[in-house]
């Protein structure tokens, strides 16, 4: 066979593809995403995380009639429900996990403006504020509050050094472009802008990656 | 550079010679004398004092001190790193050597002395990665052992990083093999 | 509860990805078709062959109701030829990874990544481990869905043991090639570094030590980039994306 012809079988949009696909797709790379970007990314519109977890609580609620049924037919099919059930919790809670540890490492500069406030979905928002009140009412009550008042700040930007910790937004990223198109990464003697091609691995900053994520023309890895 | 990062304060602590271009009164001690200091001066400052100091201008647009290249950047290590970036043992210039060598960068435009120390730093890191994935296998050998003992932080910290990609990803692969 | 990981899959991660890849089986019992979250599973008839996910497949040998069908690239030949290419054709570069599906995207529409509009598939979506997939050409996931098949179905892996001597030998081969890739950067272009080819394990192991050297590179070389913008905002940014050869730093 040829190998245009294997390839032509398979259709890399979505259209064809059943939904569920797609989304577990989505889900998958929001995942490898919020694990590899140096920074918090948005909190996906669209609805998909709605979707996914109804489905998950339709799934259980199959389980739990299923475990009535003692057939052992049934029953493999039921360890095969279970097995997948717990991977797609594992995306899900690894996923939510991914982003806790970056909020809990950067809360205030989360905090600090409009735009990096819409990024967290509303739980999230409301455990970083909760969460940044009681750390804060901690070290005031262990410490802070025998420092002279004008050394109390946690938001201190004396000295060119600001007290808000932020991610490094030049870390490097791995990306894996999903269409060809020109890449341009800044570098120190040059910024060199590379031909790549779908399916390609490189390595540059997040910052020069970063919209080119955004449009989709290439993905986290 | 970051508020908490701790090797970037300890860097911040690293002393550089500097010499004083004011009269300084009260601060002798600072020079075991009982006098103030005098201009001309030669003193070691750590890197946030000093710089502080020589970016700082009094009322006649004259900064209060000069900062010189310290030790672990001078021309003879410089030569050194340039003839064999491996031969040299950078752990015992400083353990700092790289953050000291960005903070000094920053000050003084010294593009050659960039060049060397971005250099160096590739060339050495091919080695630690060499290094990073022979380490469990202990084919390591004295002048390996020796090589990394010479390590300055970043390059320690580099090196444990390697180690630490190497090493999971072959017990992934053993744990696979016995399940 | 945060997760405590280092960015950057690790390799039970990378793992877990992989087992999504589909492969093909040949089915030993009936088996009706189960309703699962990402899809309805085909129906299985022995003998007629069918691609499920990796995961799936895994389940079932080990239940004995199907056996897995190795896709061509790991076949002896195939593996010869890759070491072959990657330590005589080429042995600077990795080996190409198969093509990507051809009918990309035809409107050259541009999708948002969050919307719910449709998705650009990607490994381990792409059927690079079935029974179709070509020979002598490695996956994203070459590495880790090699071991796992030889550690669960080793029995359905034509000449186990030399295949598992040849991975062996690529993986090898493979590891020199992440080394050398970054020396590189010893002459400055550190812009946008190509990896074409590079394996997901592969990736993970040396993620950590790749990006310290890059981040090292470029903390060394701040200074001096911050005067090189300077110095073209000066200009006028007359040169515009196209670097020419004194910005090359030569």
């Amino acid at each position: 066979m040829d190998i245009d012809d294997i390839l032509r079988e398979v259709d890399p949009t979505s259209s064809g593809v059943p939904n569920e696909t797609s989304d577990l797709q989505s889900l998958t790379r929001l995942w490898v995403a919020e694990r590899s970007a140096p920074e918090l990314l948005e909190w996906p519109s669209g609805g998909l995380f709605e979707r996914i977890n109804d489905r998950i609580k339709a799934q259980i609620e199959k389980i739990e009639i299923l475990t009535g049924d003692m057939d052992p037919k049934t029953n493999f099919a039921l360890i095969v429900i279970q097995t997948e059930l717990e991977r797609y919790k594992f995306l899900v809670r690894s996923y939510l996990r991914a982003r806790i540890a970056k909020i809990d490492k950067h809360t205030l500069h989360y905090l600090s403006s409009e735009e990096l406030r819409n990024r967290l979905s509303e739980t999230e928002l409301a455990y970083a504020t909760r969460h940044q009140a009681l750390l804060h009412n901690h070290y005031l009550s262990s410490f802070l509050s025998s420092f002279p008042t004008q050394l109390q700040n946690l938001n201190d930007t004396a000295g060119n050094v600001s007290m808000i910790d932020s991610p490094d937004l030049d870390a490097a990223v791995f990306i894996r472009m999903l269409r060809d198109r020109p890449v341009t990464g800044q570098g120190t003697d040059a910024d060199i802008t590379l031909n790549a091609s779908n399916g390609e691995v490189l390595i540059l900053r997040w910052s020069s990656a970063k919209s080119i994520v955004e449009d989709g023309d290439a993905e986290l890895v | 550079m970051s508020y908490y990062d701790v090797d970037a304060i300890l860097t911040d602590g690293e002393k550089v010679p500097c010499t004083f271009e004011l009269d300084v009164p009260y601060l002798g001690h600072l020079d075991n004398s009982t006098t103030g200091l005098k201009p001309g001066t030669a003193l070691s400052l750590p890197l946030w004092l000093a710089e502080m100091l020589a970016l700082a201008s009094t009322g006649d647009s004259k900064a209060p001190l000069i900062l010189n290249m310290p030790p672990c950047l001078s021309e003879q290590v410089i030569a050194a790193l340039r003839a064999d970036p491996r031969s040299v043992t950078l752990r015992e210039q400083n353990v700092h050597l790289y953050g000291v060598g960005v903070r000094m960068l920053d000050l003084f435009d010294e593009r050659e002395l960039g060049n060397t120390l971005r250099k160096t730093f590739v060339v050495r890191a091919g080695e630690v990665g060499l290094h990073a994935r022979k380490a469990d296998d202990g084919s390591l050998g004295g002048q390996g052992e020796e090589f990394l003992r010479g390590l300055e932080e970043w390059e320690r910290s580099l090196f444990r990083r390697a180690h630490e990609g190497v090493k999971s990803a072959k017990e992934w692969t053993e744990k696979v093999k016995k399940s | 509860m945060a997760l405590p990981l280092p960015p950057g899959l690790v390799p039970s991660e990378v793992a877990f990805l992989c087992e999504m890849e589909h492969v093909t089986i040949v089915p030993r019992q009936r088996l009706e078709s189960i309703e699962l979250l990402s899809g309805a599973t085909p129906s299985l008839r022995p003998p007629r062959r069918e691609d499920i996910p990796l995961w799936l497949a895994l389940l079932l040998k080990k239940q004995r109701r199907a056996n897995i069908l190795p896709p061509p690239w790991l076949h002896v030949d195939s593996l010869r030829d890759l070491i072959h290419h990657e330590t005589v054709t080429d042995p600077t570069g990795w080996s190409l990874p198969p093509p990507p599906p051809v009918r990309a995207d035809g409107r050259g529409n541009a999708r948002r990544l969050n919307s719910d509009a449709t998705t650009v598939l990607s490994p381990p979506f792409l059927p690079s481990c079935t029974s179709s997939a070509p020979a002598g050409a490695l996956p994203y996931h070459w590495f880790e869905f090699a071991e796992m098949l030889l550690a669960h179905a080793s029995d359905d892996v034509p000449s186990a043991s030399d295949v598992r001597s040849l991975l062996r030998d690529l993986q090898e081969v493979r590891a020199a090639k992440m080394r050398t890739s970054i020396a590189g950067l010893e002459s400055g272009v550190d812009g946008v570094m190509s990896l074409l080819g590079v394996g997901a394990m592969e990736l993970s192991e040396s993620r950590g030590f790749v990006t310290g050297v890059v981040e090292g590179v470029r903390k060394l070389g701040a200074s001096a980039e911050a005067s090189r913008r300077e110095e073209e905002e000066e200009r006028g940014g007359a040169d515009d994306d196209e670097p020419s050869d004194d910005d090359m730093g030569i």
